[in-house]
């Protein structure tokens, strides 16, 4: 403008036709895009596999959940049969105990026998020595350790093998690992599922509205908190009484409050961004924004503490059983097995290494997995490795 | 200036936002201006001014505090009932600023833009369909991106299908809240230029709020400076440019790069001061100065103002 004013002779003793108009008029067209449309789950898919990790803890999971559906029904015990003559066998497959590994052979050290007596077979029966360690003179009489297979000690024959060994009722481990697990998994997800039913409508209606709404329902779950679990807990096994069903309810009657706490967050992130806004000028309900435009985009989070919470929830389980608060026998729980397990830990301590492989191994994939699918769930992250 | 059709009228227009208990912040502070009927009217003013809370106030974002809003003659404040709201949304519409966060992630672009529809009772996916297709050609995108999720697209192209999401329900207005600050000036032009067809084409009004002078200058018929939530002046956009009364307004046209740079050098920067008012004896109002151009100032203010406009100011030096 002022360059003009400037220098107005100049410019006006230009002839018109000399200039050309630089400025384009063609419409503004787009090309095609190269890649193909990838719908919502299979780019979640995609991203999912690529995760190693959590892909192995899939698996892992998935072998739990296999086993625990299937695992009891493998062999020929029951999880509540007792064989009082059979307690605390160690565990035996045959199949590996043939392969001369020092696992699963049914090995049992026996300590302090005289050493002229191993070769007597009314004592010690055909092949059932493994190793002779520790010889030692005690008061002028050659004593060892005698390593046996216990069952073949005991004359028991292979087919009545306890994989995992056997309890102090001569309970097959094996059997009770998998349908404690079948039971922890249960109450776990019931339980999950069930606090993220309700996290998910008291967080959301107190983000969502915020205000006096949102004040008064976070202060009612800061009431709630304050109990002591224990306190809850015992008081409602003494009303409801032992069981599955007052274990889930222990577990969900205050374990909602960090969802709910959660999910309000969330809201508050989403409520006030664009998009939402944009929803709003359109005139879009409330019951669409939150559940269109919202939630969809707090999945991530939510799948993820859900995942974790299940872990979390089989651990809670395991230490309610441990004080005694538990599933009622026979019923078992990976929780049960641990504390009996515990009592003998010295003496049998495979009767706790098994049950605490798989919770150890739960804890582990579930939030691996978790991880897995948050980063699955959230496009924003493409290309972010 | 003849009597024209004005599409909305704001009254003394107050928001207010709580801050702590008992102490309040005024976003907008007795806010009173026209748009007629088919014009580009700019907001420009300073970050955090107002501009933008004045927008999403009357699209009803937000609930005013005191004042009035009339849209074709009907009152849009105060409280909402259905019928008001659905007016509302029928015919005003919104595009936002930030092409990335406007979108949501999860909804593919026929779900974004359809979204509208089908709150209207157009539910039949075959019809959605169709005039989605329409609406994108409209803005120069291809029938196939509607089954793309916005991440797929470049800034540009996501600040058209912000347009085009506005525009498929026929609104009569359109609030523009800082459409092209976020994109880089190749891509603002197109913006433009998209922005001006469509109006020409569907008989919009459109209020462009931007705190870019020369992008607000080529878009707009009328402009009105927003400081501190107050409009301190309202007039013909050329007749601003060349007649800045209000010393915010001359701070903000100083403040516009030359692209000569003998004379951006030599160019006399103004900074505003607000202490210079003193509104303890006089109280300020909003005074129509010469036919169409109001400044807001106290009466000795006016005076000056007037003295100023008939000795011809230049304000650059």
């Amino acid at each position: 403008m002022t360059l003009y004013e400037d220098n107005k002779e100049l410019y006006d003793s230009i002839p018109a036709e000399k200039f050309k108009r630089v400025e384009r008029d063609e419409a503004i067209h787009d090309a095609k895009f190269q890649t193909k449309p990838i719908c919502f789950l299979k780019d979640v898919w995609l991203r999912f596999t690529k995760n190693k990790a959590s892909v192995c803890a899939a698996i892992v999971i998935l072998i739990i959940a296999v086993l625990a559906i299937f695992g009891p029904g493998m062999n020929r015990f029951k999880y509540d049969e007792q064989y009082p003559d059979r307690v605390n066998m160690p565990p035996k497959i045959p199949a590996i105990a043939n392969l001369n590994l020092g696992i699963f052979d049914g090995g049992y050290v026996l300590k302090n026998r005289q050493y002229d007596s191993i070769s007597d077979t009314t004592k010690y029966p055909n092949d059932c020595i493994i190793n002779v360690t520790n010889p030692q003179v005690v008061n002028g009489v050659r004593m060892v350790d005698v390593e046996v297979d216990y069952y073949k000690y005991l004359g028991i024959s292979d087919d009545e093998c306890y994989w995992f060994g056997s309890d102090y009722l001569g309970r097959d481990i094996w059997t009770r690992l998998w349908r404690g697990a079948r039971m922890s998994l249960i109450i776990a997800v019931v339980s999950v599922a069930c606090n993220v039913v309700i996290g998910l409508l008291y967080g959301s209606i107190a983000g969502y509205y915020g205000g006096t709404v949102d004040m008064i329902l976070m202060r009612i779950t800061e009431i709630l908190n304050a109990f002591p679990r224990i306190v809850i807990v015992t008081l409602f096994v003494m009303v409801a009484g032992t069981g599955m069903f007052s274990i889930i309810m222990a577990l969900i009657i205050k374990d909602w409050v960090p969802t709910a706490r959660m999910i309000r967050s969330q809201f508050y992130r989403f409520k006030g961004s664009e998009y939402v806004l944009a929803a709003r000028t359109l005139g879009v309900r409330d019951m669409a924004l939150i559940f269109r435009h919202i939630l969809p985009n707090s999945m991530g989070p939510i799948i993820t503490s859900s995942m974790i919470a299940v872990p979390t929830a089989i651990f809670a389980e395991s230490f309610l059983a441990y004080i005694g608060l538990g599933l009622q026998a026979p019923e078992t729980s990976i929780g049960v097995m641990l504390s009996q397990g515990q009592k003998v830990l010295l003496h049998y301590p495979t009767q706790v290494v098994f049950p605490a492989i798989v919770i150890s191994l739960l804890m582990i994939s579930f939030n691996l997995f978790g991880n897995g699918l948050r980063d699955a769930f959230d496009p924003t992250l493409r290309g972010a490795e | 200036m003849a009597e024209r059709e004005k599409i909305l009228e704001i009254k003394n227009l107050c928001m207010e936002f709580p801050v702590k208990r008992r102490e309040k912040l005024k976003a907008l502070n007795n806010v009173t201006f026209d748009i007629y009927k088919g014009e580009n009217f700019g907001l420009v003013g300073e970050s955090g001014c107002g501009k933008t809370t004045l927008g999403r106030t009357i699209i009803r974002l937000y609930n005013p505090t005191s004042g009035e809003i009339l849209f074709n003659g009907r009152s849009i404040s105060g409280k909402l009932n259905k019928d008001t709201r659905k007016y509302v949304t029928d015919n005003i519409a919104m595009i936002f600023q930030d092409p990335i966060s406007s979108l949501n992630p999860r909804m593919t672009i026929q779900e974004i833009i359809a979204e509208g529809l089908s709150i209207r009772g157009i539910k039949n996916k075959e019809e959605q369909r169709r005039m989605v297709v329409e609406i994108l050609d409209k803005v120069g995108l291809l029938p196939e991106h509607a089954a793309r999720y916005p991440h797929e697209f470049s800034g540009g192209q996501r600040q058209r299908i912000g347009i085009a999401r506005a525009l498929i329900l026929n609104p009569s207005f359109i609030i523009a809240d800082e459409p092209v600050s976020a994109l880089d000036v190749s891509i603002q032009a197109q913006v433009i230029k998209l922005l001006l067809e469509m109006k020409k084409i569907m008989g919009l009004t459109i209020l462009f709020i931007a705190h870019d002078l020369s992008v607000v200058k080529y878009f707009s018929d009328r402009i009105g400076v927003m400081c501190k939530g107050q409009l301190v002046e309202l007039g013909d956009a050329d007749e601003v440019y060349k007649n800045p009364l209000h010393p915010y307004t001359r701070a903000l046209l100083s403040a516009i790069p030359e692209p000569d740079p003998i004379r951006e050098k030599k160019k006399k920067r103004l900074y505003y001061d607000p202490q210079i008012h003193d509104y303890s004896k006089e109280s300020p109002e909003f005074v129509e100065i010469t036919p169409g151009h109001f400044v807001y100032g106290s009466p000795s203010e006016i005076e000056q103002y007037r003295i100023d406009l008939k000795e011809g100011i230049n304000i650059f030096n």
